[in-house]
């Protein structure tokens, strides 16, 4: 009879049960929104930083992750690399060969960074020809040109056509150095990779730095992000090898990642704002109806209705209205984030985050932005709900019976 | 029918209501002492303010004395929890209000087997109980309909059909025919003085109505917050 009882006092107070429902169907928005959007940035700055440059999981010599060596190399790339690719959800692999040193373009000197890509992996894979701003990539088969970051560029002064000089040192400890023809300058994203990247045909870099068919990194892109902890798993049972490490991007870029999720928490607070309004907004309304109630439950308790069932009564009415509002919330929550979703929200000025440019923000749909609301919504409904609840529960009959 | 062997129900001693009107105290009853019997109809009559409402309510558990006891069917009210109280109600007492009270959502079957829904009487005896008494209240086609789809004669004979149905030992019934006309309200005693006689449930009216005070079989007139003349007649 309590439910039955609170199902239709809903539907006696329209007005009210409206005023109600409405602030927890707009705070379920809200946080679904907030939510999708706050998903879908992170989730695009994550797939724009491991897409394009880390990759979403990375295989080196054993230490090389804490410790980088010119000397700490995968000796079998390939066979480490087609292992790799036949693992159920892996999209693509490609080998890097990195090395420190100096380039020079005509009168001009400064540190970089040497990486030796395979140019048809690396574009498979990390979109490397998307880099390219200017001129051309680099040619499949090892010809001696290079493609420089944007800012190294501006440093040296050098131009699409430009020659630049590596001066490094090569693993036999001999002093390497080559010609390279600049064939196009690259922007990564990444103003801090820009100023020293010079990318290099990994057998290039592998004869500068007398490496011999050995690679530092193999980079791995997997066609499901959310998978990437159980195909780290997967790759390291396959591979079998001691020597080897294999790490999930949020383990190759540990401070990033770290930076990100202090970023996620932060957004705690404005769901927290949200939630405040839906409870306050709640709770003035449920308030107001048990105020105007009084004397129904002062008459509810004189006929023998227990002080515990007058409370289950008026949390029961709250509920049921949560209930609701988190049907009609769902569905103008999934919708809502499924047009962000498309359209985005286009920034009025680009910007930059962990070294990414970002020009609109997009919005995703998962089940976080349905869940986390849900229960919000449930959990602040039914706790704002304890207070007039037990005001109900407490009523005197005949104090009650006398208000009209 | 013969008649059953009369126990003392309600017992008040000393009873004393003192309310705060405006932060000045008001003393509603002085210490009333009284004692009711079981199968008795009392009127308890008296001017506006004598404190034949609050009296009603004290010896119902709906309010608290400041001072003195009650004792109803043999248990002192103070010494119950609220939830105690409300069992104790429910399962005791049947109440008539000036105002009907019934519960506006419920439908006229609803609002009379409610009582008998939070004892845990099965669905089946509820519903043949119900059906019974609204037709001894003169309410027979009337189930499914809402309180407000009834004239005021006929939600006070609800709200009697509530209050008799559980058959409680005793009927609380706060002027029960003030907002009734003349011929209504005849009726309407005229049932309670039958059901009276039948069942031996005992009635105990405040009222400023004649009409009961002349059906009542002891008339109790408060003044004051004292009992000024308690006459059996």
């Amino acid at each position: 009879m309590i439910p039955k009882i609170a199902f239709r006092n809903i539907f006696r107070q329209k007005r009210r049960t409206i005023l109600t429902a409405l602030a927890m169907i707009v705070g379920f928005t809200l946080l679904s929104l907030t939510i999708g959007l706050s998903d879908g940035a992170y989730g695009n700055i994550i797939a724009m930083f491991t897409r394009n440059r880390i990759g979403h999981i990375q295989v080196h010599r054993e230490g090389y992750l804490d410790k980088p060596s010119l000397y700490k190399t995968i000796d079998n790339a390939s066979a480490v690399g087609e292992a790799i690719q036949r693992i159920a959800g892996v999209e693509a692999w490609t080998p890097r060969v990195y090395g420190a040193g100096l380039g020079s373009v005509g009168e001009k000197s400064t540190a970089v960074q040497v990486i030796g890509v395979d140019v048809a992996r690396e574009t498979e894979a990390t979109h490397f020809d998307q880099k390219v701003v200017e001129g051309s990539t680099l040619s499949e088969t090892p010809s001696h040109e290079a493609v420089i970051g944007k800012g190294l560029a501006k440093i040296v002064s050098a131009a699409v056509g430009s020659e630049i000089v590596i001066v490094s040192q090569g693993a036999d400890g001999s002093i390497a150095n080559d010609l390279y023809k600049i064939v196009g300058i690259a922007e990564s994203g990444d103003d801090i990779t820009d100023r020293v990247a010079c990318y290099l045909h990994i057998e290039d870099t592998q004869e500068l730095l007398v490496l011999e068919g050995r690679v530092h990194e193999i980079v791995v892109i997997v066609s499901n992000i959310n998978r990437v902890d159980k195909i780290t798993g997967t790759i390291e049972t396959q591979l079998n090898d001691p020597t080897l490490d294999v790490a999930p991007w949020q383990e190759v870029a540990k401070s990033f990642y770290r930076a990100m999720r202090t970023d996620q928490q932060g957004d705690a607070i404005s769901r927290l704002v949200i939630m405040l309004i839906v409870a306050i907004g709640v709770l003035n309304t449920v308030l107001m109806s048990v105020l105007e109630r009084t004397r129904e439950y002062g008459v509810l308790k004189a006929v023998g209705t227990k002080p515990v069932q007058i409370f289950w009564l008026v949390v029961c009415e709250v509920v049921i209205i949560a209930l609701g509002s988190i049907c009609v919330g769902a569905l103008l929550g999934a919708l809502a984030n499924y047009l962000f979703s498309i359209y985005g929200i286009t920034y009025p000025e680009e910007i930059t985050y962990g070294g990414m440019k970002l020009k609109t923000l997009y919005a995703e749909v998962n089940v976080r932005c349905l869940v986390i609301p849900a229960i919000t919504v449930m959990l602040s409904a039914a706790v704002v709900s304890l207070f007039p609840a037990i005001k109900a529960a407490r009523i005197m009959p005949a104090k009650a019976m006398r208000t009209h | 029918m013969e008649q059953a062997q009369k126990t003392d129900v309600i017992v008040t001693e000393g009873v004393t209501k003192v309310y705060e009107a405006d932060g000045i105290p008001v003393n509603a009853l002085n210490g009333i002492d009284l004692t009711i019997q079981s199968g008795e109809f009392t009127a308890l009559v008296g001017p506006s303010g004598s404190g034949k409402t609050t009296f009603l309510n004290i010896i119902s558990g709906l309010d608290a004395p400041t001072e003195g006891k009650v004792w109803l069917a043999g248990k002192v009210l103070s010494e119950m929890s609220g939830n105690e109280l409300s069992d104790f109600r429910r399962d005791n007492i049947g109440f008539i209000f000036q105002a009907y009270n019934l519960i506006p959502v419920l439908t006229v079957e609803e609002n009379v087997e409610y009582i008998m829904l939070l004892a845990g009487v099965p669905k089946a005896e509820r519903h043949e109980r119900v059906i019974a008494m609204l037709e001894t209240v003169g309410l027979k086609g009337v189930a499914d309909r809402k309180p407000t789809q009834l004239s005021g004669g006929q939600q006070q004979r609800v709200a009697i059909a509530r209050a008799m149905v559980s058959e409680p030992e005793i009927i609380l019934a706060d002027e029960p025919t003030a907002n009734l006309d003349s011929k209504t309200g005849a009726d309407l005693l005229e049932m309670m003085r039958h059901l009276n006689a039948e069942t031996g449930m005992t009635f105990i009216f405040s009222t400023h109505d004649p009409m009961v005070m002349e059906s009542a079989t002891r008339l109790i007139t408060l003044r004051d917050g004292r009992v000024d003349t308690d006459e059996t007649k």
